[in-house]
């Protein structure tokens, strides 16, 4: 093996893509690699959310804490998280809201004159920074023909006469300090099964055994020609690992019907955001930090150090 | 089809003979009225036979609907507001008739009638101006939800010699609590829209009371039945039949035992406890022997069981009644100071009369009735002589009656009525008394309110049952209704609470009683001492309240009961014919009883008699018991003819459109109730399809045999059972929702949910209940894996970003209050407006100008929260004008503790029963989970959270979901908690087909639990795992793990106990006057006690040096100065600088030493008491 080299080129295949959803094979690595993408993911890529809370009036029937807390978890469109500063970093300001670098202000004012509940949504959050504001989910909704009067995320019902007032102020943050700034509502991935049948067993099989058999899968992965009545895997990908195929073939004693294997490097992902961030700049974002976490890694002192020993894998990561 | 035949067959009887009575029995001898009643219900029956004949061969009938319908009508309550409602409506009014005249000794012509008596409206009198209140509103400014008791009387009025009676409607003479939802109630009939406006909560049960703005349950107390004969052994092993009497005038306990084979009467009135049995008998009239044995019965085995004690009466010499007379005068007790006139037909006729079995009414001296009534518990006796199965069980529940808040209100009421009538009585005859009387008298001026009004509320604060005219001295009758969830409040109205004290050692009580089969409930008790004596009622129990009897009395003698006065000492025992006894008396024999109580019962269902009445024929004791007496526990149950259920699908068919109410089920006779008693002539199937043709009633759901707590945990009957009754006992803990009007009250200490939510698993009971509505608890996802080794022993691993998003959090809010105080110079303390300016300013930033805390503000530790000021003299005479400088702040300052903020959420201001002003701050805290707080699901399976992980390294599945929590495997297989596992996999299959399922207990037959099987299926249909086992990646690695993880939504309850409010550690800190050791306990910031075991350590281990600087250095180390010559402790003088001896009188021969402070007082207390320690030192 000498001279071989660890590194390996991953491919990417995009299958499907929405703003909110992507599906993706990764191909040509190992799960250290997917399941470090799918970490920062969650935890690590930036948004902004809102963080500090300066209740004027409330005379709701929530208090306080409630009410911050259901703020917070409003997801903010957070394009340009990734060139914000965090406010802790922000040498220009003490974050309070007006500096344009760390933080975005919102006010929210309402006030209910009738005698119907009012909701109070996200909506109702005006933002200082256009290019932050909550997620508006009218798009897609209209998009899918479901109902048009969606109104935005309620944070409060208010009867005749109560009012909220508030100032809030919204900052950079990652998933790791708190969940509100994970822009991942589902980071998931599998590995891919590499499903092949016996054909010649199959083919001793009587059509009622292979109909039956092939109900045995919780989930559509095998199919019955109705013409040529032979077994075909259809859908590969809806196999879920329950193994319940392998246990049938067993009990109808023809083990080693069929042979499913876990492709180990092939991976499908399934990423869905909360709508903070478009689901394909998820992932680049997500591969730019990890980017970045390498490279300070690599750039740091103990790594230099720590060269000699590791020979090879040292330079590696220098990028040799 | 074996059974489908048989079915038919069956139904074919039932037309043949629709009506199910004897076919031997003819029509029943009964006159009149009684008569028409009894063909009419024949008629009803035979309408309904025929009318639904079509049905009965169809399946099984759904009656669950019958549940809700019976809770809509009584809620779950219905005992104490019976009772309450019997005592406002009726007891009452009797009390009052029993003393409705109060005469004056001096000129019994002045004398005052209570003509009427009722309860008016709920009011309070501010400034002799009545105001109605709500409760509500009671509970917010301290008062007590009571209103007037309102008499009519009738009286003389004395002015100038001239005596004119008059009449005044409506005198207040007390005030009497009201319990919320009674009659008297304004809550009382209100819906959901009236109750919200009055700031009540829709879903509140009702049944307790608020004295002074504390909310205050009555506990059912359970107590041996009264008037009936109970057959025991005491601890010699005696067989006794003892009855303990109670009717209005007096109480007493009779006592009849065997004691070396010789038969003796124990009463407490005599000196000795041994009265030979045949002396009062004689006594009562009795004296021809033969009729006593005729009496006992002919059997001579039970004459020779008598043999001895009509010897031992022989040798007494006493063959009259004259003689028995005589002797037991010699027997009674003397009374310290005889006042009472020596009574001419002498004492002992008097107490045999009146004490000894009070129960039997004596009319002119007849003697008969009590003789007889000796002769049955004798004859109880010795059937338990001989045959042991006779012998009666006190645990049975047949033998015991509830008491209820009715009752014992009623008690008090009675013995404080009595007290007012004695002490306007002494009063005026101490005014008429006076010779020069020139005034007016006016009797109705003389009526005082305030011993009936402080009576009440003194007992029903307090607890303290002290009634001393019925010898009764209970503590803890009442309780503070625990609020502090809202199944707490559910279980805590429906507690039953026991009479004997708790810490006997004897099983017989506690244990599991085969009676309680759906009137108690056998899940819901305490753990500990109170294990098995404390209960609580099932779902559908009832409670039954007295009832008239006198009407009882005579049909019992038109159905053909035979007189006592007209049978013969021999007829009494007759083989065929049966005793019937009517509330512990007897009324006289039947021939045929079973054809008595088929009439009875007939008459009770067609609704002619009450439905409570109870009918039962006991064949071993050849008697008919009938019990209209309250008290006693009774359910209802669906009435089978020969095995065929009279509720058929047309009825519930009308029940589901409205136009049939439970009600009428009762009346058109397809419902009855049947107490324990009764039960025992009822052979009752559990489902429809097991009755058989001798099956008499069927029961409505076997789920109801679970108390309103148990019903909350879903497939109890899949789990051991004492998981059921520690989640019992945990429910109760629970956060969660309290009521709707939960941020309006002002509880000292209230606990809620951000986000609460409804099982999704749940059965019939929680939402008969309104738990789906008021829920205590969270739907978790929950993968049962080991993860981390932070999960050991029931700790469970909590998801960081589930905690972000809300899970668990709470909200915990506490009242502070501050009382501005009178003073006797009529000063006060004053709130003033807080000076900006001051040092202490920095502590004062959340006061508003009024000089309170501003709601909404952050409350740290050592701020003000009432800027208060009291004045610096407080005693002598009035000082009119004062100025600023005679006041001294008086600061109300916040100790809280550093961690969560905390929010002063609402400020209230009232006024207290002093008329001062009392102010309340509802401090808030929301706090999120924490390592170390305490969660529960619904299966008595608690543990801690063990550490908190991020959501990245929490296990996923393919579909991308990830649980909130992990619960480590372990804790089933000794747990063997099922239930749990089937709610995994229930709840699994309720998010992910939308539909909430069930799992009521033993619901399985009758739908109200999915079925394990059915809930698979929805799993594969919906793509899962048949067995709820998911394919999960390590999220640390993102490898698979190695095994199939059993993962699902489970409901979690966050128990109150939270770390928050327990930890504590202290490096040095406040120590303690008398011993200068530090403090103990956490609220006085205490330090951490090294104690015995601790030390026994230190010491095996050799580190002196620790024990030294613990017990020493670190607690309380003093230095002393000691004489080397006389050995005492001298002291040290600062001017000579030098230890001076006291007694020695020098400074010579002192030594300085250290020793604990505790060992120095501990040489000088003894030196007190004249005992003289002398230290005796050596070099070291």
């Amino acid at each position: 093996m000498e001279g071989s080299s660890y590194q390996r080129f991953p491919k990417v295949k995009i299958r499907e893509l929405r703003d909110d959803y992507a599906k993706f094979e990764l191909r040509d690595t190992d799960a250290s690699m997917a399941n470090a993408l799918r970490r920062v993911m969650i935890a690590e890529v930036p948004t902004i959310a809102i963080d500090l809370v300066e209740i004027e009036v409330n005379s709701s029937v929530l208090n306080d804490e409630f009410i911050a807390h259901r703020l917070g978890l409003i997801p903010l469109t957070s394009e340009r998280a990734m060139s914000m500063r965090f406010s802790r970093d922000c040498d220009a300001c003490d974050g309070d809201g007006q500096c344009e670098f760390c933080s975005v202000e919102f006010h929210l004012r309402a006030k209910c004159h009738s005698d119907q509940t009012l909701d109070v949504t996200s909506k109702d959050l005006y933002s200082s920074d256009h290019t932050v504001v909550p997620v508006d989910f009218s798009d897609s909704a209209a998009a899918s023909g479901e109902a048009l009067d969606t109104k935005g995320i309620i944070i409060v019902k208010l009867r005749r006469g109560q009012e909220l007032r508030l100032r809030a102020i919204a900052r950079k943050g990652i998933g790791k300090d708190h969940a509100k700034w994970s822009p991942a509502a589902t980071v998931t991935f599998m590995y891919e099964p590499n499903i092949h049948i016996n054909e010649d067993l199959m083919e001793t099989l009587t059509l009622e055994e292979k109909r039956t058999w092939v109900e045995s899968c919780p989930t559509r992965v095998f199919e019955l020609d109705p013409v040529t009545h032979q077994v075909m895997v259809v859908d590969p990908e809806a196999y879920t690992y329950d193994d319940e195929v392998i246990k049938k073939a067993e009990a109808m004693g023809k083990a080693g019907l069929v042979d499913i294997t876990a492709k180990e490097d092939s991976f499908i992902f399934t990423v869905e955001s909360t709508g903070a961030i478009k689901a394909s700049q998820l992932i680049l974002n997500a591969i730019d930090i990890l980017k970045q976490k390498l490279d300070a890694v690599r750039l740091s002192d103990d790594t230099v150090e720590a060269d000699d020993q590791f020979g090879e894998l040292g330079a590696h990561m220098r990028g040799g | 089809m074996a059974a489908d035949d048989d079915h038919s067959r069956m139904t074919g009887d039932n037309e043949k003979k629709p009506v199910t009575h004897d076919p031997e029995s003819k029509e029943p001898r009964i006159s009149g009225e009684m008569r028409a009643a009894a063909n009419d219900c024949n008629d009803q029956w035979r309408w309904q036979a025929s009318s639904c004949r079509n049905d009965s061969n169809k399946q099984a009938v759904d009656k669950f609907q019958l549940l809700p319908e019976f809770l809509k009508g009584r809620g779950l309550v219905k005992q104490h507001l019976d009772s309450f409602n019997y005592f406002v409506n009726t007891e009452i009014k009797k009390i009052v008739k029993a003393n409705d005249r109060i005469e004056s000794n001096t000129d019994p012509s002045i004398y005052l009638r209570f003509l009427d008596v009722r309860i008016g409206e709920p009011s309070v009198t501010v400034n002799a101006v009545s105001e109605t209140i709500n409760p509500h509103m009671c509970r917010l400014s301290d008062l007590t939800y009571a209103a007037p008791i309102l008499v009519d009387i009738e009286y003389i009025e004395e002015s100038h010699a001239q005596k004119a009676p008059r009449e005044k409607k409506d005198v207040v003479i007390g005030r009497m609590p009201i319990m919320l939802r009674s009659h008297r109630c304004v809550l009382h009939g209100k819906d959901e829209a009236e109750l919200a406006r009055l700031g009540e909560c829709p879903l509140d049960p009702g049944g307790y009371f608020i004295i002074k703005g504390t909310e205050k349950v009555v506990l059912i107390q359970e107590q041996l039945s009264k008037n009936r004969i109970i057959i025991d052994t005491d601890k010699k092993g005696n067989i006794n039949a003892s009855v303990t009497s109670s009717t209005e005038a007096t109480k007493s306990k009779t006592v009849i035992k065997m004691e070396n084979e010789k038969i003796y009467l124990q009463l407490n009135i005599f000196t000795t406890p041994k009265i030979p049995i045949m002396v009062v008998l004689k006594a009562m009239g009795m004296e021809s022997i033969q009729e006593v044995v005729q009496m006992v019965g002919r059997d001579p085995r039970y004459g020779a069981l008598l043999l001895p004690s009509i010897e031992e009466c022989a040798k007494e010499k006493i063959y009259t009644q004259e003689q028995a007379l005589e002797y037991l005068e010699t027997k009674v007790k003397k009374f310290q100071f005889a006042s009472a006139p020596p009574e001419k037909e002498g004492r002992a006729l008097g107490i045999l009369r009146d004490v000894f079995l009070a129960n039997v009414p004596v009319y002119k001296n007849n003697f008969r009735p009590k003789c007889i009534y000796v002769a049955v518990m004798m004859r109880r006796m010795m059937d338990a002589i001989l045959n042991k199965d006779a012998m009666d069980d006190k645990d049975y529940v047949g033998n015991k009656r509830l008491e209820l808040s009715g009752q014992l209100i009623s008690l008090l009421f009675e013995d404080l009525f009595k007290t007012m009538v004695s002490e306007v009585k002494k009063t005026i005859d101490k005014l008429l008394g006076k010779h020069s009387r020139s005034s007016r008298f006016d009797f109705s001026q003389h009526l005082n309110s305030n011993i009936i009004s402080f009576g009440l509320e003194r007992t029903l604060s307090t607890g303290n049952w002290d009634v001393k005219r019925f010898r009764m001295h209970r503590k803890g009758m009442s309780q503070v209704l625990a609020r502090l969830s809202f199944i707490s409040t559910m279980g805590h109205v429906t507690r039953v609470s026991p009479q004997f004290e708790k810490s006997r050692k004897v099983s017989g009580p506690r244990a599991l009683q085969p009676s309680q089969w759906g009137m108690l409930c056998p899940c819901d008790t305490p753990e500990g001492e109170a294990c098995g004596l404390v209960k609580n009622l099932a779902l559908m129990t009832h409670v039954t309240t007295d009832q008239e009897e006198g009407p009882l009395i005579s049909l019992c003698y038109c159905l053909g009961v035979e007189d006592l006065e007209l049978l013969s000492a021999e007829e009494l025992h007759t083989p065929n014919s049966f005793l019937v006894i009517f509330n512990g008396r007897i009324l006289g024999k039947h021939r045929r009883p079973q054809y008595f109580a088929t009439g009875m019962r007939m008459l009770r269902r067609a609704g002619k008699i009450g439905e409570f009445v109870s009918v039962f024929v006991n064949e071993k004791q050849h008697c008919v018991y009938i019990a209209s007496d309250g008290g006693r526990v009774c359910r209802p149950l669906v009435i089978a003819d020969k095995g065929v259920s009279r509720i058929k699908e047309c009825h519930m068919k009308e029940l589901s459109d409205g136009v049939r109410t439970f009600d009428d089920f009762l009346q058109d006779g397809l419902i009855e109730y049947l107490d324990v008693n009764e039960e025992n002539n009822a052979l009752i199937a559990l489902y429809e399809g097991e009755a058989t043709p001798e099956t008499t009633h069927i029961e409505i759901e076997p789920f109801t045999i679970l108390g309103v707590v148990a019903g909350l945990i879903p497939y109890p009957h899949h789990n051991q059972s004492p998981r059921n009754t520690y989640q019992c006992a945990m429910g109760k803990q629970a956060m969660g929702n309290i009521a709707y009007n939960q941020l309006r009250r002002m509880d000292t200490l209230l606990y809620l949910l951000v986000y609460p939510q409804r099982p999704l698993l749940t059965t019939r009971t929680i939402e008969l209940v309104g738990y789906d509505k008021l829920g205590a608890g969270q739907n978790a996802t929950v993968a049962v894996m080991s993860y981390s080794g932070y999960d050991i022993e029931d700790a469970i691993v909590m998801n960081k970003s589930s905690l972000d998003r809300g899970f668990g959090r709470c909200i915990v809010f506490k009242k502070y209050s501050s009382v501005n105080q009178k003073y006797e110079n009529n000063t006060a303390d004053r709130i003033v407006r807080p000076n900006r300016n001051e040092d202490f300013a920095g502590n004062m930033q959340i006061l508003d100008d009024d000089g309170l805390a501003a709601p909404g503000e952050i409350i740290r530790p050592n701020d003000v929260y009432v800027n208060k000021q009291s004045p610096i003299i407080t005693k002598g005479s009035p000082l009119p004008g004062i100025p600023d400088s005679a006041y001294r702040p008086c600061r109300q300052i916040f100790k809280g503790s550093e961690g969560e903020p905390t929010v002063v959420d609402r400020v209230a201001l009232s006024t207290d029963k002093n008329d001062c002003l009392c102010i309340k701050f509802l401090i808030r805290q929301t706090r999120r989970p924490e390592l170390g707080d305490k969660f529960s699901s619904r299966h008595g399976q608690k543990g801690v959270c063990g550490t908190i992980v991020q959501q990245e390294d929490f296990p996923f599945s393919e579909r991308g979901i990830c649980p909130d929590l992990i619960m480590n495997p372990h804790g089933f297989p000794s747990r063997m908690t099922v239930g749990k596992m089937i709610e995994l996999l229930g709840g699994k299959a309720g998010v992910s087909c939308g539909r909430f399922h069930y799992g009521s207990a033993f619901g399985e037959p009758s739908g109200h639990a999915d079925k394990v099987d059915a809930i698979s299926e929805t799993l594969i249909n919906r793509g899962f795992s048949y067995n709820g086992k998911d394919f999960l990646y390590s999220g640390i690695t993102g490898c698979p793990l190695q095994a199939y993880i059993f993962m699902g939504p489970i409901y979690y309850q966050k128990l109150k106990h939270m770390v928050l409010d327990k930890m504590h550690a202290r490096g040095s800190g406040p120590r303690v006057m008398l011993t200068r050791q530090p403090t103990e306990g956490r609220a006085r910031n205490g330090g951490l006690r090294v104690g015995e075991m601790e030390r026994d350590c230190l010491i095996a281990y050799g580190a002196s040096m620790l024990i030294y600087e613990r017990l020493m250095i670190s607690s309380d180390p003093f230095e002393v100065q000691v004489c080397r010559v006389c050995g005492l402790l001298g002291y040290y003088n600062h001017k000579l600088k030098t230890g001076i001896c006291s007694s020695c009188k020098n400074g010579d021969n002192i030594s300085t030493m250290k020793l604990p402070y505790a060992c120095k007082l501990l040489i000088q207390e003894l030196q007190s008491m004249n005992i003289v320690p002398r230290l005796k030192l050596a070099e070291a």
